[in-house]
């Protein structure tokens, strides 16, 4: 006797599309548990590296520094280089009206290396490298390739921000010295074409405004902003989901909240640290 | 025998349906079986339960001995290292030519380059995709694609292959050969191999198990011979493997 149909022959209805992770209050909450989660991973990753129980992605951090450093090389000293001049044409119209150079240099010398290239470098670091890395885990997302990383065993945080951080980390710190030397010589060059003020000065203010605590935080900052903008850049490719459309999104988001990031943690390292 | 996998009481939710319903199921180590039902019928969210890729709603889900339930991230990956695994949409690195995606799993493990290329040169020769080698993803067809994936996933030796969607892409030649190549496979040591199709002669004279999944509850589990002998009074099973009761 025939065993009547247990299966119910009508269509099978479409499941309804899943859910963008980190969408709304709740979902932000997510996203900085889950910014929180890849750091711990990270540091385990990098732990285990130096410990030699885990392998550097030779060719992906290779690629990562390619790509993200210094590929922004150009655009990091035309810009370090055009606010150098810029700062050298007003402190030279400023000085003809007042004969104050030694408080003028120190202010600027101080502005420079503390604030303008730390945050001139992290914008273009958020710019390239944060971006680059947001679409890159969001097609990663979209097309399903995290399932195949997952599937082999690697982990999609070992395989695309452990590499693109640590070259992100050298190369901030790598244009922060030396878009810091592009803004002074193109700033000195322009001050000493315009006014008579001679090199000792700039010297003089050079050592005595950089203090070593000072040097730290003014290399420390780039370092800080790059960690930001890597989590930032994570969070928001991993949000893209299966959508198609959230790959843009994540270019758009990485961008915006890296730059406000950035600027919020370089006001609170002015409030805590009184420099 | 130990179980390569072992399915108790296993549910899924997905968007608030129950897309898994109540799966029990046992493939032993070396078996090969074969998970059949219609599309949206459930078979890559078992596979995927199967990879540790999801969770299970609700149930246990054991894989080469060890519960995926509560595994560390570590011992997970570690497992995964045993598993190879053939995903429906693009597993492939779009970034990486056909030889760096294939050498992926072997990248993060001991071993030199020299190894690696031996690894993949012969996984290459085996599944005669000689001359794709540097070719990225994207310009393949769909089938080289799944024959690279194929390849990616064999590459570690794994114990347990999950095959999702047998013969999406692959001429019947194609799958013949493939299958081939993992009979010899199978000659030198147990390989499990967990494959899903819409068709229940897929895996031809090789398989051993076969279990039809039909709106996420599984209707039949047995072995090919029968599933043969329950057909004539299995409507459900008729209307599932032919379309019509």
């Amino acid at each position: 006797m025939a065993v009547l149909a247990v299966s119910d022959p009508r269509p099978l209805a479409a499941p309804p599309p899943p859910r963008r992770p980190f969408t709304g209050l709740v979902g932000a909450v997510e996203g900085i548990g889950f910014a929180a989660l890849t750091l711990v991973r990270l540091l385990g990753l990098y732990l285990r590296i130096l410990g030699g129980r885990a392998r550097l992605d030779v060719p992906a951090f290779a690629a990562a520094l390619r790509q993200s450093g210094l590929s922004i090389l150009p655009a990091i000293t035309l810009v370090t280089l055009a606010v150098g001049a810029i700062l050298g044409q007003q402190a030279g119209s400023f000085l003809r009206r007042f004969d104050v150079p030694e408080l003028l240099l120190l202010s600027t010398t101080y502005a420079v290396v503390m604030e303008l290239v730390p945050l001139l470098v992290g914008i273009l670091v958020a710019g390239r490298a944060g971006v680059d890395l947001a679409v890159r885990q969001a097609n990663l997302s979209v097309s399903g390739e995290v399932d195949g990383l997952l599937a082999i065993g690697i982990d999609p945080i070992a395989y695309t921000l452990g590499p693109t951080l640590l070259a992100m980390l050298i190369m901030s710190f790598a244009f922060a010295v030396w878009g810091g030397l592009m803004t002074f010589t193109a700033a000195f060059l322009w001050l000493s074409l315009e006014t008579a003020v001679p090199p000792a000065l700039f010297l003089d203010a050079f050592t005595s405004v950089i203090a070593p605590a000072d040097l730290l935080q003014a290399i420390g900052k780039p370092l800080l902003f790059a960690l930001l903008i890597g989590l930032i850049a994570t969070v928001n490719g991993t949000a893209a989901g299966r959508d198609p459309q959230g790959v843009g999104a994540a270019a758009t988001r990485t961008m915006i909240g890296a730059v406000a990031a950035i600027l919020l943690a370089d006001l609170a390292v002015i409030v805590l640290t009184g420099r | 025998m130990t179980n390569a996998l072992e399915l108790s009481g296993v549910f899924q939710h997905v968007g608030g349906r129950c897309a898994l319903e109540a799966i029990d199921l046992v493939v032993p180590q070396g078996s090969w079986l074969l998970l059949v039902g219609r599309n949206g019928a459930g078979k890559s969210l078992l596979a995927r339960l199967v990879l540790g890729l999801d969770a299970p709603s609700a149930g246990r889900v054991r894989v080469l001995g060890q519960d995926l339930q509560g595994l560390p991230r570590g011992a997970l990956a570690a497992l995964r290292g045993r598993l190879g695994a053939v995903l429906q949409g693009g597993a492939l690195l779009e970034g990486l030519s056909v030889i760096e995606n294939l050498v992926l799993p072997l990248r993060a493990r001991p071993g030199g380059r020299a190894q690696l290329a031996r690894a993949a040169r012969l996984v290459i020769a085996t599944l005669r995709l000689d001359g794709l080698e540097n070719h990225p993803p994207r310009s393949l067809s769909l089938g080289q694609r799944r024959q690279v994936e194929l390849a990616r996933a064999l590459i570690h030796r794994p114990d347990l292959l999950v095959w999702d969607g047998l013969s999406d892409g692959l001429d019947p030649a194609a799958v013949r050969d493939t299958l081939e190549v993992l009979r010899a496979q199978r000659g030198n040591r147990p390989l499990t191999l967990i494959a899903t199709d819409n068709r229940a002669d897929a895996l031809g004279d090789g398989c051993d198990q076969v279990a039809v999944l039909e709106r996420g509850r599984l209707i039949f589990d047995g072995s090919p011979a029968a599933l043969t002998a329950a057909l004539p009074q299995r409507l459900d099973l008729r209307y599932v493997l032919t379309g019509r009761p």
